[in-house]
């Protein structure tokens, strides 16, 4: 037995030098990277600037891992092809699910890898208002200035928010077999901040 | 490394240095040999691992146990399928999925005795009315698979018991 | 037909490896045994008054039940530590495969054990004809399948096992160099059903398969395809024949004749996963020192599935030759037909023999069930039908049928046949001509999944005869009675069906049912922004393969109480009730103990076999059967609905024995009536009632008072017996008491008193004729449905607001088990028709990456949960023999639904499932 066994790991040994096609696709695509607000420097019009962070924060927020649980619909949707969330759940009266189907009973405080359940200590829905499914970055643009569909935010929490929240911040340390939103949070949060400095131009479409 | 320690149908488990990534399913299946939670699917979506977690504020609720670790469990006091029969005496749900011949092979079975088992108890703390019963039903069945039945004698079983004892579980004068 | 592999002459296999089954110790406080007699002479049973399954109460409590509920800790004699294996698969199936980089797995994580393709050559195992390709892909070699093992990796504790499979989760240490592109292999077999009826029903066949034989056309070498015509170049007189009678009726199908409505209609169907909740599992244990082979498992195929490993391992060198192979069957979370004939066995087998001592587990987590469990075959079928305008009638349908057949045969060859023989459904068609092949491809191998080949084709017909209806126009039930092949009428091989034949009372029943008469007004009372819809189906579909048989053993106790054996498994069909249920019929008593996956207790009968049933002449079949303990096949796996029928009827008959030879003379004496007395042959004319045995005149006699008297004076107290279908039983005469019984079993033994169970050699026997080959299938049972179907314009949300099933199924001998497979056969059907699918190839389940969630299969709030009616027809007699019925109560919710999508939409789907987002597309 235990020759036959080296004997194995001599040949794993000599795949792994000549192997050229590595196993199969995992959904997760290559990281990509965000712009920061110095790069957008060169856009002299305050107005079309402040649009254009915008517009390359929308990476971040049109991302499946934020439109997922800002579904259009009360049902969350999971996954990097974003299908509706199974085992059928909705947001019930609080956001945090159904009096059967408490999102905390799966989505504990951590991510927990073997399982590859996603987790945190509040994971729950955006509320109804706050729905960024199937919007475009100028509809989230309004959206998100408007206290009534941001959760009541003043423009400067979000930079917070989104800068600085530990369950926006999961979107960037989703675990294996999920994409991470682009960049950092702390670069997502510098976007925020410029825009929301240079007035908060919304992108035109 | 965790020290677990937990209560699993009463008795007193640990504490028991386990590893993080190992999960409770795992915990309760090879380390401790109840395989009556049942192993799945291993992503949350059919649920026969489930079991129930009773909070110390006297809510319960269950809890798959793939997707989880052994880990999070520490403290706290769970059910099983082993435990839900007292002194060898079925509880009225077991009895009742027997009479109706609610499963076939079995494999769910464990999971819906114990969503069943927590509508039933949360029925009796907060009674709905006999119009949204079959809903609160389905409701809280629908996390789990039955790949036998086509869950209709599932749902017969569950309503049997609370119309049995209505007045225990819905709300007076419906 | 069912072809099979035949190999060995006897139980005890010609490798000379022994598979003696002897029983492990006895009942374990942390559970039951795998062999549990279910509920147990101690324990309450639920079957007793029909309250309940006999396996109610373990299943309700957690008792260690299923393959994967067991570790060496629960097995007596064993271990007591559980070793751990991973089956490592292939997610490439077009490069070559360079080997497995398990570098990453240091320290704790380190395999104790690896295996390989290399190893299996080092030690001379030979792979089962019936899983020709190789068990793992050799180096070098591109995999021949997605999914395809490369290598199994042992671990000694759990903690390794459970870190290792975290590291090598991502997949990428299977290793893959140039790209090769598929491997091509032959198609796995392509079969012709041609069929020209005389000028009158009455009139004999001019041509038809039960005439003529079945007929494959020549292979061509180089086109994975055959070629049909009649005129090529190696093909067969047999064939020519038939094709040219084929060739004609596309002909005039072909031809423009304004009086016959002509449709062509192409319609595909998908791949889908039987997803029973427990993944496969075993559990072996190899002892060098014993030279024992143990293994746990839980298959549809038992004795199948012992062969297969003996073959396995009947040739290896030295030490990895077992002496012995003891297998202990269990229960089963589901089957669906995903466990019979599985290749995962002989992994179990062989990750014991690699680490002997050692009890070793393997057990498929859901990722890999979905990339190595068996398929159902997806179909592309072309059909064109000729139908009469003026009478409605069909006059000729011709249909080609591919099957993806995915890496490895299986069954493939037999879900092309079952489906090309059901391709006219319940239709009575003057003029068929129906092709099928099943082609090998790099996807996950598809079998014999539930409703195998029938729910394909008879999916496609419904909904081809409803565009028929509505385009003659004629009221779709009422074109479907026009057309029904009366009870002695022909089916597509020329032979009738043996048993009831139903189909216009079932008609009847959907005409008159208020969804059926209320479709107009619920169409147009669709509230805005709805769609209303209501489509119908209606089917029949075979039960039992063709050589089914079945093994039973029945025993009496002095105290009258009643324990079973048979060899038919539990994956929650309820055999074990039925078995008790049917045994009680001539027992008058459920029986307290019942053991099912039993193929180790029938050594009485000393049966022997050889041959293929399957494919035997006749005069084999006449010479071999001289030998009194013969037999065309010893032990059937539990598949294609024969539980009920096959699977009971042997322990049926040793009950019947045991009662006429046992329970019936000891109440003559204890009536005092003497072997002279014209009332002592009126064994016929005793009733049991609530456990006594009631005749008119007589005193009621407890079962307990006879089961003593029966023992006391040393009658018969227990029986075994063997039988065997092909399309009839066989049939023989056994010399009892002096006189010569008959009954429909082929091998005997009885036990007197508390002896022994000596066997009674049978004096004469009549097999069934091996020309019943030629039948497609003689057994039958119908079912109809009616859907009402509400589908959101605006999202394509489907729901069922209505539906209703009738079905007939004989004697149903649990109803309450029927009715649940009926209302779960629903489940299914709607998940094949609007949820489940599995892309063929790369981006499919061999890729390792599906699970639920992925894949979706109905849940409740899918199904109408207070809107399904569900019929049972009672039996047509008293008498009826019980008809399988657990695949065809899924086959006509599906066309039933595509029929009412129509209904509501206007659109035909010819694809399969047809999602919320398709429907919302073409609504759009």
């Amino acid at each position: 037995m235990k020759s036959e066994l080296r004997f194995q790991f001599a040949v794993a040994v000599l795949a792994v030098a000549t192997s050229m096609f590595a196993g199969y696709a995992v959904s997760q695509t290559a990281p990509q990277s965000l712009a920061s607000p110095e790069s957008f420097a060169s856009i002299s019009d305050t107005d079309a600037r402040s649009a254009a962070m915008f517009t390359e924060l929308g990476k971040v927020l049109t991302h499946p891992r934020c439109t997922n649980c800002h579904p259009a619909t009360d049902r969350p949707r999971q996954g990097d092809e974003g299908r509706l969330h199974q085992p059928p759940v909705t947001r019930g009266a609080d956001g945090h699910g159904l009096a059967a189907m408490r999102c905390s009973t799966c989505h504990k405080h951590a991510n927990f890898e073997p399982g590859r359940m996603p987790g945190h200590p509040e994971w729950h829905l955006a509320p109804r208002e706050m729905a960024w499914e199937g919007k475009t970055v100028a509809e989230i643009c309004a959206q998100l200035k408007d206290p009534a569909r941001n959760g009541g935010r003043k423009l400067e929490e979000l930079i917070h928010h989104i800068g600085e929240d530990t369950l926006v911040g999961w979107a960037w340390a989703p675990g294996a077999g999920r994409s991470p939103v682009p960049g950092t949070q702390k670069q997502a949060g510098a976007l925020v901040e410029a825009w929301v400095k240079t007035g908060a131009a919304c992108p035109a479409q | 490394m965790t020290k677990l320690s937990l209560t699993i149908n009463g008795r007193p488990y640990g504490p028991v240095e386990v590893r993080d990534e190992l999960s409770m399913n795992d915990f309760l299946r090879e380390y401790l040999g109840m395989t009556g939670t049942k192993f799945g699917c291993g992503a949350a979506q059919c649920l026969s691992c489930a079991v129930i977690v009773d909070d110390p504020d006297g809510t319960s609720y269950t809890s798959p146990t793939c997707v989880a670790s052994a880990a999070s469990f520490d403290g706290k006091a769970i059910r099983t399928v082993e435990g839900l029969a007292r002194d060898g005496e079925l509880s009225a749900l077991q009895k009742a999925f027997i009479r109706h011949f609610a499963f076939q092979c079995g494999y769910c079975t464990a999971g819906f005795l114990n969503e069943g088992q927590v509508l039933l108890e949360r029925l009796a703390k907060a009674p709905v009315k006999r119009a949204d019963l079959e809903n609160t039903i389905a409701e809280a069945l629908d996390g789990h698979i039955c790949r036998c039945t086509g869950y209709i004698k599932y749902h017969e079983a569950v309503r049997d018991v609370i119309l049995a004892d209505s007045r225990r579980y819905l709300m007076a004068n419906q | 037909m069912r072809p099979s592999r035949r190999e060995f002459l006897n139980w005890v296999s010609a490798s000379g490896i022994a598979l003696s089954l002897a029983r492990l110790g006895s009942v374990e406080a942390a559970g039951l045994p795998p062999r549990a007699s279910l509920p147990g002479r101690a324990n309450w049973n639920p079957a007793a008054n029909g309250a309940g399954r006999v396996d109610g109460t373990a299943k309700v409590t957690g008792a260690k039940l299923y393959a994967s509920d067991f570790r060496a800790a629960d097995l007596p004699g064993w271990p007591a530590n559980t070793s751990h294996a991973m089956l490592i698969r292939a997610p490439d199936a077009t490069h070559v495969y360079l080997g497995m980089d398990i570098a990453r797995l240091g320290g704790a994580m380190k395999p104790s054990v690896v295996v390989t393709s290399a190893d299996l050559d080092k030690i001379g195992t030979r792979v089962p004809e019936f899983y020709t390709g190789d068990l793992f892909c050799p180096l070098g070699k591109t995999p021949l399948y997605l999914g395809q093992p490369v290598g199994l990796l042992i671990f000694e504790t759990f903690d390794a096992f459970d870190q290792a499979r975290l590291a090598l989760r991502d997949g990428t240490f299977v290793r893959f160099g140039e790209e090769t592109g598929p491997v091509a292999m032959p198609s796995y077999g392509a079969y012709r059903f041609t069929r020209v009826a005389g000028p009158t029903p009455e009139a004999p066949d001019v041509y038809s398969p039960i005439l003529a034989g079945w007929v494959s056309p020549g292979r061509s070498q180089n086109a994975p395809l055959p070629i049909w015509s009649p005129a090529a170049k190696d093909t067969e007189a047999s064939y020519a024949k038939a094709a040219v009678h084929g060739e004609r009726i596309r002909a005039e199908l072909a031809a423009k004749n304004p009086n016959v409505l002509v449709l062509d209609r192409e319609f595909e169907t998908q791949s889908v996963d039987p997803m029973f909740l427990e993944p496969e599992t075993g559990l072996a244990w190899y002892s060098r020192n014993s030279g024992s082979l143990e293994l746990v498992l839980g298959v549809q195929s038992p004795y199948e599935a012992a062969e297969s490993i003996a073959h396995l391992l009947g040739e290896a060198r030295g030490p990895f030759k077992p002496a012995r192979i003891n297998t202990q069957f269990t229960y089963m979370g589901g089957g669906f037909g995903g466990r019979d004939h599985t290749p995962f066995v002989l992994y179990v087998a062989l990750a014991a023999m690699f680490f002997p001592g050692h009890p070793v587990r393997l057990a498929h987590d859901r990722y890999q069930q979905f990339q190595g469990g068996i398929k159902r075959h997806a179909f592309k079928m072309r059909s064109r039908i000729g139908v009469d305008r003026s009478t409605g009638k069909i006059q000729a349908f011709a249909a080609d049928h591919v099957l993806d057949g995915g890496g490895l045969a299986n069954f493939s060859v037999n879900v092309a046949t079952v489906g090309a023989t059901a391709a006219i459904g319940i239709y009575d068609v003057p003029k068929v001509d129906v092709t099928t092949v099943a082609v090998h491809s790099r996807g996950v191998t598809a079998g014999s999944m539930r409703g195998y080949g029938t729910l394909q084709t008879m999916t496609a017909l419904e909904a081809l005869v409803d565009e028929v209806a509505a385009a003659l126009p004629l009221d779709p039930i009422e074109f479907r009675r026009r057309n029904a092949l009366a009870p002695k009428g022909r089916t597509m091989t020329g032979n009738p069906y043996g048993v009831s034949v139903r189909t216009t009372e079932i008609l009847d029943k959907l005409e008159k049912h208020p969804i059926w008469q209320q479709r107009a007004q619920q169409k147009s009372a669709a509230a805005q922004g709805m769609l209303v819809g209501t489509g119908v189906a209606c089917v029949t579909k075979d039960y039992g393969t063709g050589a089914d048989c079945s093994l039973g053993r029945v025993e009496l106790s002095p105290d009258g109480k009643v324990t079973i054996y048979c060899d038919h498994t539990e994956m929650g069909n309820g055999i074990g009730t039925a078995l008790a249920n049917r045994v009680a019929i001539h027992l008058g008593a459920v029986a307290d103990e019942v053991s099912v996956a039993r193929v180790d207790t029938y050594d009485a009968l000393g049966l022997v076999t050889s041959g293929d049933p399957y494919t035997m002449d006749q005069k084999t079949q006449d010479a071999a059967e001289k030998n009194p303990r013969w037999v065309p096949a010893i032990s059937s796996a539990t598949s294609a609905s024969i539980g009920a029928h096959v699977g009971t009827h042997s322990a049926a008959e040793a009950a019947r024995v045991i009662f006429r030879f046992g329970l019936w003379p000891a109440a003559l004496e204890l009536w005092r009536i003497a072997a002279n007395d014209p009332r002592a042959k009126d064994w016929e004319k005793a009733q049991w009632k609530d456990g006594q045995l009631v005749m008119p005149g007589l005193a009621p006699l407890p079962l307990p008072a006879l089961a003593a008297s029966a023992h006391a004076r040393n009658l018969v107290t227990g029986a075994v017996a063997h039988s065997f279908s092909r399309w009839e039983w066989s049939r023989a005469r056994f010399p009892l008491l002096g006189e010569q019984y008959r009954a429909e079993i082929d091998a005997l033994a009885l036990r007197r008193g508390n002896g022994k169970f000596e066997r009674i050699n049978r004096v004469s026997v009549k097999f069934p004729p091996t020309d019943n080959n030629r039948i497609g299938t003689s057994y039958t049972s119908m079912c109809g449905t009616l859907v009402r179907i509400e589908i959101e314009r605006a999202t394509g949300a489907l729901r069922i607001a209505k539906a209703y099933s009738v079905f007939e199924c004989g004697q149903a001998l649990v109803p309450e088990v029927v009715m649940g497979q009926a209302q779960g056969g629903f489940a299914m059907g709607v998940g094949y028709a609007l949820l489940e699918t599995l892309p063929p190839f790369e981006s499919g389940p061999g890729n390792g990456q599906w699970n639920l969630g992925q894949y979706l299969v109905a849940r409740g709030s899918d199904l109408p949960l207070h809107d399904l009616e569900i019929e049972m027809l009672p039996p047509l007699t008293p008498d009826e023999p019980p008809k399988g019925m657990a695949e065809v109560v899924m086959v006509p919710v599906v066309p039933a639904i595509l029929n009412a999508i129509f209904d509501a939409t206007g659109r035909r789907f010819r694809s399969l499932p047809v999602t919320a987002n398709l429907l919302k597309g073409v609504l759009a």
